[in-house]
């Protein structure tokens, strides 16, 4: 089904909110590279990196038609307050492995869910972009969760630490769930369903409650806020400001460059 | 005018950039479209269309890929234009490595889900009590003494084992 001409400027919001996560994931993880406490975790959040980066890519791509500019305008080429990632992306995890591990863990449950929502989209192009991009974050999941699991059965200093990591980031993390503009319109229209036509926020509380119990470990989430000035508004923390300086610096040289 | 069988034997001389494998034995291919002109009967030229399913979203070589194809196929006297698309319906998986294909990726130390598997349960990596037998056969000495060690290995599409009794690493392709 084509996509209806009124429908597009909110569409463009929700996957560049789609995208912009994943970029700015993308490079919060590869700072990861080289540093990573054991091989198979410098190997795992390159991996990590990569995944993420190409999914945005993807979604740049997929948007560069409808959006009119390229992609890499898209990924580098908007001011601050044109990006729609959630704040819980933007601060730096200071090269604590709980916080990073703590990020990805409520990122990938919530991307799981957006992307098997996606893969219901009546546009069908999106569709089979998003179901492949949802079967490439299981593993992702599953990376997630065995290492909560590890670190809350763990050492008494492991547990310590991922619990006090969950207890800062868990009023973030609902920020992923602050609607873009002109989201209940995609709902309605079919471009971005519902799953069982249940709240997204309290599917994802309950799988990942289900893990932290699990693990012995637990979060507290407040209520999103879907009036919030944050991200998905464009509204972004210092942090972000620094990150995005730094992913921009060499496309800002040469807007535009063929490589 | 360029016959189907001849065109797959063009691109089955390209190997994947990142293995030691040819993109037809990877299953790569889709659709091969064949458009004559002039269309009416006595066509001795032909632009081709290609469809290509990508392994995963975003692979670095894809470019690289859709770049081989053409400068391969645009050589040939008989073919003018050459269009490579990217589709991800139906979606590639591991089950579409040809027989040929896996028994070449073995000999490199790569092997490859069993048609049709899934992936087992255990072998879902168990940070904590590592389960060290898996469904997995060792490509260098057959044991099933293997076990995951990382999900995620050198390129996005593949997975690092380890073997108990030969003591060697090797990569498993990534089923989805």
């Amino acid at each position: 089904m084509p996509i209806a001409e009124h429908l597009k400027p909110s569409l463009i919001e929700l996957l560049l909110a789609a995208a912009d996560d994943k970029l700015m994931l993308g490079h919060r993880n590869s700072d990861w590279t080289g540093l990573g406490p054991i091989l198979e975790e410098d190997i795992a959040f390159s991996s990590l990196a990569q995944d993420e980066i190409a999914h945005a890519q993807a979604l740049y791509e997929f948007l560069s038609p409808i959006a009119g500019k390229d992609e890499n305008e898209l990924a580098f080429g908007r001011t601050a307050e044109e990006y729609r990632c959630a704040t819980i992306v933007e601060p730096h995890d200071e090269f604590d492995w709980a916080a990073a591990i703590t990020r990805q863990f409520f990122c990938d449950h919530f991307d799981q869910l957006r992307f098997r929502r996606l893969a219901q989209s009546n546009h069908k192009p999106l569709a089979d972009l998003a179901r492949r991009i949802g079967a490439e974050e299981q593993v992702h999941i599953d990376h997630a969760d065995s290492w909560m699991r590890r670190l809350g059965r763990g050492t008494t200093e492991a547990k310590q630490r991922v619990q006090k990591a969950l207890d800062q980031l868990a009023p973030l993390a609902v920020t992923l769930f602050e609607p873009v503009d002109g989201e209940p319109a995609l709902v309605k229209d079919g471009l971005y369903p519902e799953l069982d036509r249940q709240p997204m926020f309290e599917l994802w509380r309950r799988e990942v409650d289900a893990v932290l119990k699990d693990a012995g470990l637990s979060a507290t989430f407040t209520d999103v806020d879907p009036n919030r000035k944050g991200g998905r508004r464009g509204v972004h923390t210092r942090a972000f400001g620094e990150l995005l300086d730094e992913m921009c610096e060499v496309y800002r040289i040469e807007p535009g460059a063929k490589w | 005018m360029p016959s189907r069988n001849s065109i797959l034997a063009d691109l089955h001389t390209i190997d994947d950039p990142e293995m030691p494998i040819s993109i037809v034995d990877l299953g790569l291919i889709e659709r091969v479209e064949i458009l004559p002109h002039p269309p009416n009967g006595t066509a001795d030229h032909a632009d081709v269309e290609i469809d290509i399913l990508p392994t995963f979203v975003g692979c670095p070589a894809l470019d690289m890929i859709r770049d081989l194809v053409r400068k391969k196929l645009a050589a040939r006297e008989d073919i003018d234009k050459v269009k490579v698309n990217f589709l991800f319906d139906p979606p590639w998986s591991v089950d579409r490595i040809s027989e040929a294909g896996r028994d070449r990726l073995k000999e490199h130390g790569v092997t490859v889900p069993e048609q049709g598997s899934r992936l087992p349960v255990h072998d879902v990596p168990k940070l904590t009590t590592q389960v060290r037998t898996s469904a997995v056969p060792c490509p260098f000495c057959e044991s099933r003494s293997t076990y995951l060690d990382s999900p995620f290995g050198p390129t996005r599409c593949r997975m690092i084992y380890y073997c108990d009794a030969c003591r060697n690493s090797f990569e498993h392709m990534k089923r989805l």
